[in-house]
């Protein structure tokens, strides 16, 4: 296989799954429109003028709701905003796996020694990205645009290739981000991280530009300003040809810059080396006692993961309760909306906190089992597993308790970040009943016990699907609990997600629900017990 | 009793791939050489041993013990080093020691720091920072220090300096004088020279030979050089037994399997100037048995 055909088959995972997010936003959101916006023309403006009062509170999340009368501004508004920034995400993610995830894994070294230039290595790794990135944002607004036809209201097929144009300038300048810091630091993750939160401080310059915070030409310097300056699929819209053409040129200097700076650099450093300040040499084992625990010496190893998810978490509560009390007024005065809150059971606005937080809580502990479920996949293929069950440990043991330190885990994670909520609702004057809103955080373990037993029995039985089928699950999951009540899809449908066995604890009681999970979790930690003594270690 | 016993042990991955009906015993308190090139069978031995993966058929017992049914107790009086080295990533080597000696619960500190010493083991540094020959130390580190009855070692010196493989012959010794069993793979022969009892040759997934150095060098082969007065003498020589003939003017070389009577009624009559034998060194018994098709076991 050609070095290129490496590049692109590297991406190919990314490529997919960003291809099914983009394009379930974009047939989700293209054939719900008709749905919630009705289907005659002043349905749609009745629609188009709540929603634009209620889109304006929102513009530090999404851009600016223009023509949401029209597909075109609907798709614009409420898909491609947030589909940009996750592709950009990928791309800062890919950006740090070229530039310090192939090093770490020594193919870097190994293609540079078979007298591959330093120059050909990145420019070839990169370019197998940009078409990875083009096949998938293509077919993601391919999916979207069949989404329209299917509504029954197609978008002009030249407008959706801007966008997808569009699109693929912002997710470029990700991945040249990514790929220059990872020349500034030691490892993939520092990169992953760093890359990703200048990413998002770039988009929330924007966005506090879009609600109109005063951040003056600093505006200039995010990619979503230059993104949002275009919109293709208006009436009468355009595109910023200068804006457009930014784009992709300030993606073009991050990448030569990465070169540049990947020429100078030593293999394995990062581009400035730090002066050395090592800890003092030992030939004793460390004291800290909690590294003797079972569970406690995992979750004292990944105290740092924890209380980030804890914090980001917490901060993603805190504003989606800041925005219940707008969101309910203008939601209850589109009769669409207001049919669809009834449906949802929504009649207060902490019925509002609930569906909100819990939802979204329950979606993103799911992520943060699945992140471990991939670790554990990574401890087999890696040789950790071989040397914990060499060291005297029962594969029972392994797999009880790497549960046992996720539950641990996902509960610090839950009690702080609803902790945070509640402050958060009480700030607002949203009542909230505290007694059930502890309940409903409490309930939240046995979904992960659930997700987490299944992800232990998947890595018992074939680690290399495990993370595809839980997040396939995970996603499944949220998009029926999110659009069911929308599509007025038949009940049956609603039960296949995964969260509808949650129910919502903080309005009514659903104990069988909550049964169900704790027995999915205990027979899938039974299974998984049988599959992980069958299998052999490191296969 | 026997540290080690194996019975018709077989795993079997397809396409000749695995290791096939071994029968092994090895000796408490003996270091045993399991020798072979990669891909003979050397790693899927040691990983049946240990327990973490299972036999296709047969049986295979530590101190008595089944290897995959009391793999969890057995693996108190087993030091282990692995053929592939884990990532710890981020972990800095203390934390990985204390981390280990948790899960075991029987290694001294004084141990720790002792074994760590010898082999000039900086402790404080992060996985990642670490260099290969400071891993494979981190391994060595791992198994010598709950000081086992049992060390299987999977290529352990491999990333280690002449000076560190020193250290390590002299952790071997130690251990093997403390009544230790050592079963040690390798491919580096002046390793297994220097601190083996007994050596096992595999090849191609089935134990070629098993026999203590000193046999497998003195009796099975020899390695000859004769010298005759012209060189049409020595292109004529035809004799049952010697292999990997070179023939360099009027200089025979090879190695010579069997009783030496056929060979000296072949030279009779013939004018032999010089006839050297010796036995072999063990790169050129390891040689041998590569050098011929696997029907000959």
């Amino acid at each position: 296989m050609t070095l290129l055909g490496i590049a692109i088959r590297s991406h190919r995972t990314g490529a997919i799954a960003l291809f099914v997010i983009g394009a379930l936003s974009g047939l989700i959101n293209a054939i719900g429109y008709v749905e919630i916006a009705g289907h005659t023309r002043v349905e749609r403006q009745l629609f188009a003028q709540q929603m634009e009062l209620f889109g304006r509170q929102l513009s530090y999340i999404l851009p600016a709701p223009l023509q949401l009368d029209t597909m075109g501004g609907y798709l614009t508004w409420r898909s491609f905003g947030s589909v940009a920034l996750l592709f950009a995400i990928w791309g800062v993610l890919a950006g740090a796996g070229v530039g310090r995830g192939d090093e770490e894994r020594g193919l870097t070294e190994a293609w540079l020694s078979s007298g591959v230039s330093r120059l050909r290595w990145l420019a070839t790794r990169s370019a197998g990205f940009v078409i990875a990135s083009a096949v998938s944002i293509a077919a993601a607004c391919l999916a979207t645009q069949i989404g329209t036809i299917i509504a029954g209201d197609p978008t002009a097929l030249g407008g959706m290739a801007l966008e997808a144009m569009l699109v693929l300038a912002v997710t470029l300048v990700g991945f040249g981000l990514g790929m220059l810091v990872a020349q500034l630091v030691a490892t993939r993750r520092v990169a992953g991280t760093l890359g990703t939160a200048i990413l998002i401080a770039v988009y929330m310059l924007n966005s506090s530009s879009r609600a109109g915070g005063d951040v003056g030409a600093l505006k200039w310097l995010s990619p979503f300003y230059l993104f949002d300056r275009s919109t293709p699929l208006l009436e009468a819209g355009a595109v910023d040809t200068r804006a457009s053409l930014a784009l992709f040129g300030v993606a073009m200097v991050l990448v030569l810059l990465a070169i540049d700076a990947f020429a100078v650099r030593d293999i394995g450093g990062p581009l400035v080396r730090r002066g050395v300040g090592r800890a003092p040499t030992t030939y004793r084992s460390s004291r800290d006692p909690l590294l003797r625990l079972p569970v406690i010496a995992i979750v004292d190893q990944q105290r740092w993961w924890t209380i980030g998810w804890a914090l980001g978490l917490g901060a993603l509560g805190l504003f989606l309760t800041s925005l219940v009390r707008n969101m309910i007024d203008t939601l209850s005065a589109i009769p669409s909306m207001r049919v669809y809150l009834q449906v949802m059971g929504i009649t207060a606005y902490a019925d509002f906190v609930g569906v909100m937080w819990f939802s979204t809580a329950l979606f993103l502990l799911s992520a943060m089992v699945i992140v471990q479920a991939n670790g554990w996949a990574a401890d087999d293929g890696e040789g950790r597993l071989e040397a914990i069950l060499a060291s005297g440990a029962s594969r029972t043991r392994v797999v009880v308790e790497r549960l046992a330190a996720t539950l641990v885990e996902v509960a610090i994670v839950i009690a702080l970040s609803s902790a945070a909520v509640y402050l958060g609702a009480l700030a607002y004057d949203i009542d909230v009943p505290i007694g059930r809103f502890v309940l409903a955080t409490a309930l939240t373990i046995p979904v992960a016990f659930a997700i987490g037993a299944l992800g232990q029995l998947l890595v018992g039985w074939r680690p290399r699907v495990a993370v595809v089928l839980l997040g396939a699950t995970a996603i499944w999951s949220y998009f029926i609990q999110q659009f069911a009540a929308v599509f007025s899809w038949p009940e049956w449908i609603a039960h296949l997600s995964f969260y509808d066995l949650y129910g919502r604890p903080l309005s009514k009681d659903g104990w069988g629900g909550i049964a169900t999970l704790v027995v999915i979790g205990l027979a899938a930690t039974v299974a998984a017990q049988i599959a992980t003594r069958r299998r052999d270690v490191g296969t | 009793m026997n540290a080690i016993e194996t019975k018709g042990l077989t795993k079997d991955y397809g396409n000749g791939h695995g290791i096939f009906d071994l029968d092994l015993a090895v000796n408490e308190g003996e270091v045993f050489g399991y020798l072979g090139p990669n891909g003979a069978g050397k790693t899927t031995t040691i990983k049946l041993l240990m327990g973490m993966i299972h036999a296709t058929r047969g049986a295979g017992t530590v101190f008595g013990l089944d290897v995959d049914r009391d793999a969890v107790r057995l693996k108190k009086r087993i030091g282990y080093v692995p053929g592939e080295l884990p990532q710890w990533g981020g972990w800095r080597g203390e934390e990985i020691v204390a981390y280990v000696s948790g899960i075991r619960g029987d290694v001294s500190g004084d141990e720790v720091e002792r074994v760590a010493r010898r082999l000039d083991l900086d402790l404080s540094r992060k996985y990642r920072e670490y260099s290969h020959g400071n891993k494979q130390k981190l391994a060595l580190l791992l198994a010598f220090a709950p000081r086992p009855a049992l060390l299987i070692l999977d290529e352990p010196t491999s990333g280690l300096d002449p000076l560190h493989q020193q250290e390590f012959y002299g952790l071997v010794r130690d251990a093997r004088a403390g009544g230790a069993t050592i079963f040690i793979s390798s491919h580096v022969l002046s390793e297994v020279e220097h601190i083996c009892d007994r050596v096992g040759i595999v090849r191609e997934g089935h134990l070629a030979t098993v026999g203590p150095l000193a046999q497998l060098a003195g009796i099975r082969t020899h390695r000859v050089v004769i010298e005759f007065a012209d060189a049409v003498a020595a292109q004529m020589l035809r004799v049952p037994g010697l292999e990997q003939v070179s023939v360099d003017g009027q200089r025979v070389t090879g190695m010579y399997r069997g009783d030496f009577a056929p060979l000296i009624a072949a030279l009779a009559g013939k004018s032999v100037l010089t006839l050297d034998s010796r036995e072999p060194t063990l790169e050129e018994i390891f040689l041998s048995y590569y050098q011929e098709p696997a029907a000959r076991q």
